[in-house]
């Protein structure tokens, strides 16, 4: 190994220049590799920064407006959902995969006051406890809604630390503010929880019971929509036949076809997340490709140069013939050089590329755009992973050995009078 | 006999073919100093190669101690050239970009002997042809008898039963190439290794034991020239 080594370092030694400008292009070429990669993955993370607010294996469902007359019912009709469809879920079929279900009733533009401060346009929205875990809200204090408020439909309230901070003038004692009174419209809630909020439009959401809320408005039995969470159904097939059982069933009760795909809507997270998976791998393949094909420039280039290389050295293949060197001791030779020459520049790509990553993780990714008053990053974390660095790894490696095959071959079909007749 | 040819042919196929060897019979025995002489175009140098396995040949038959030599693969005839020949070229044939000591080393690197050993060995042997002082220099630093010798050094150095020398003197003064001459010589008695020279010069035949004269692609008459200035070259030829 040693001695192998010794002669691709004499050699590239020769022909520094010439090596350096065929080695830059697959620098370049892997550069790109990991920077398009980076940038993926960036983008990726930015899209699926929305998502991680949410426990992925929830769904959602909702009353639509009929698309087929039924049951001496014309079509165009509305349906609405209402508490009976949420019973629908605690019983078979459904009640093997359905874990909780809630449901929330939002009532917006009320005027929050509390002593002197005040926050205008902020919603009312009526909901169960479960509905914290579900959309992973963090109480930073107190707690969220239990059953008890439920049952006695009690006049509590959860609102966010940005919330608490401003009525507490800037303070973050939390705390100070359980227990106190704030009146939203002409409704006074006691505060029994502050969560932590994000900036987004969601922090003007106060939680309250669901069956406060049902009191004060007088709302009948119907619900907006219901959420619940699920478990056991882990394929795209066994989701589609779930959702389509659901529908059915809760179609056929109010009076709608069973088929009708408009009647009622379901939005499933945990499908929706797949898709994503999916159209990430996708994205990673393409970009790899792409990347790919970049490298190939550089790999050709290697693989010319080499075929110089032999050309000039074959008096010299010749001479090591004739004392005893056998194609595969030449072949060797070639094939080190040219995987030598595509990892050592490969590798100074691969730091390039990785370096680039991070200044585009300082600068772009630490950038947010603000769209419909919630802040957005474009790309978060843009950087490539160890597994990307060992794949690209074997990618030089094999195609160092692909570009060194044939100028080797060559090589080694060197016949030694030939050679040696070679002045 | 240590080679035996039997009616050794050979074409050189092309938009004209030539036929360069037509039918050579030619043996030589163990420890022999034999010079193969002839014009050029007379077929030395092919034989020379077909000696060496450096080239195939189309017909007949050719033995090196009772083992016939024909059709070998490429790895196998590299393992002859490397175990039992050693090369003696006209334009010394030394690796620009290797000192001295890294030509003579490289026999040895293929036959797989570790980096010391034959570092050591290669020492030796450059020590021996009064070439010590040399060993870090490249190629280019010597003048051609030290270059000659660093290549019979390097011929020597895997103790090879025959050396092959295609015209050893052929680039060398006619001082240097007397030296070079009576080098192969000493070898000859001293170690009993059969060296066989191709040249065509008439001088530098006559260092050697027995003449072959080779014409047409023939072999000609065989003069024994044990007694070294008893033919008709003798004491009056100068080498060059």
């Amino acid at each position: 190994m040693h001695d192998l080594f010794t002669e691709v370092w004499e050699s590239v030694r020769r022909n520094r220049l010439r090596t350096i400008l065929t080695g830059f292009a697959v620098a370049w070429g892997i550069f790109m590799i990991i920077v398009l990669l980076g940038a993926g993955n960036g983008l990726m993370g930015a899209f699926n920064q929305g998502g991680r607010d949410f426990a992925s294996n929830t769904m959602m469902m909702g009353g639509g407006w009929t698309t087929k007359p039924y049951d001496g019912l014309k079509e165009g009709r509305r349906v609405r959902l209402d508490m009976s469809d949420m019973e629908r879920l605690d019983k078979e079929p459904f009640a093997q995969y359905v874990d909780d279900v809630t449901t929330t009733h939002t009532q917006g533009g009320f005027t929050m006051t509390y002593g002197r401060r005040y926050y205008t346009n902020v919603s009312l929205c009526g909901t169960f406890p479960s509905y914290s875990d579900m959309n992973k809200i963090q109480i930073v204090a107190g707690r969220f809604i239990n059953e008890k408020d439920i049952n006695e439909r009690r006049k509590v309230i959860v609102l966010s630390n940005l919330m608490a901070q401003n009525f507490l003038n800037g303070g973050n004692n939390f705390r100070d503010l359980l227990g106190k009174r704030v009146k939203v419209g002409n409704f006074s809630f006691q505060v029994i929880g502050i969560r932590k909020g994000d900036e987004s439009s969601d922090d003007r959401d106060l939680y309250v019971p669901y069956s406060t809320i049902k009191t004060i408005f007088a709302l009948d039995n119907r619900i907006d929509q219901m959420t619940f969470t699920f478990h056991g159904l882990n394929t795209e097939e066994e989701n589609e036949a779930f959702e389509k059982e659901l529908k059915a069933s809760v179609n056929t009760a109010h009076r709608a076809a069973p088929d009708d795909e408009s009647a009622t809507w379901i939005w499933n997270r945990f499908t929706q997340n797949l898709q994503m998976e999916k159209g990430s791998r996708i994205l990673h393949t393409a970009l790899w490709i792409i990347g790919l094909f970049t490298l190939l420039g550089g790999i050709v280039g290697v693989s010319n140069i080499m075929l110089i290389t032999v050309k000039e050295r074959t008096h010299e293949f010749g001479i090591r013939k004739a004392i005893g060197a056998s194609p595969w001791n030449i072949m060797k030779l070639i094939v080190a050089e040219s995987v030598t020459i595509t990892a050592f520049f490969g590798y100074i790509g691969m730091a390039l590329g990785m370096l680039a990553c991070t200044l585009m993780d300082k600068t772009l990714g630490q950038s947010e755009m603000e769209v419909f008053d919630q802040s957005i990053r474009l790309l978060v974390n843009p950087t490539v992973g160890m597994d990307v660095a060992l794949e690209a790894t074997l990618v030089l490696i094999i195609a160092g050995t692909l570009a060194g095959l044939a100028p080797a071959r060559k090589a080694a079909r060197v016949r030694p009078i030939e050679a040696l007749r070679d002045e | 006999m240590q080679i035996e040819l039997h009616n050794v042919h050979k074409t050189y196929e092309g938009a004209q073919p030539l036929h360069v060897l037509k039918g050579v019979n030619l043996s030589i025995e163990k420890g022999e100093f034999v010079s193969i002489m002839g014009a050029s175009g007379s077929g030395k140098s092919t034989l020379l190669n077909i000696l060496g396995i450096l080239d195939n040949y189309d017909e007949g038959e050719y033995f090196v101690d009772g083992q016939l030599i024909k059709n070998l693969s490429e790895r196998s005839a590299a393992r002859y050239r490397n175990k039992m020949l050693g090369f003696v070229f006209q334009s010394f044939n030394l690796i620009s970009f290797k000192t001295a000591v890294e030509n003579v080393e490289l026999p040895l690197f293929y036959q797989g002997v570790g980096r010391k050993r034959r570092h050591d060995m290669a020492m030796e042997y450059l020590e021996r042809l009064g070439l010590k002082e040399w060993a870090g220099h490249y190629p280019n630093e010597m003048s051609g008898g030290q270059k000659q010798r660093v290549a019979i050094a390097r011929a020597l150095i895997t103790h090879p039963q025959i050396i092959l020398a295609d015209e050893p003197t052929g680039a060398l003064d006619s001082k240097t190439s007397v030296e070079v001459m009576e080098l192969l010589g000493q070898l000859n008695r001293e170690e009993k290794v059969t060296i066989i020279v191709v040249t065509h010069e008439s001088g530098v035949a006559n260092c050697t034991n027995r003449i072959i004269h080779i014409k047409d692609g023939v072999i000609g008459n065989i003069e024994e020239n044990s007694r070294h200035n008893a033919s008709a070259f003798g004491t009056t030829t100068v080498m060059k």
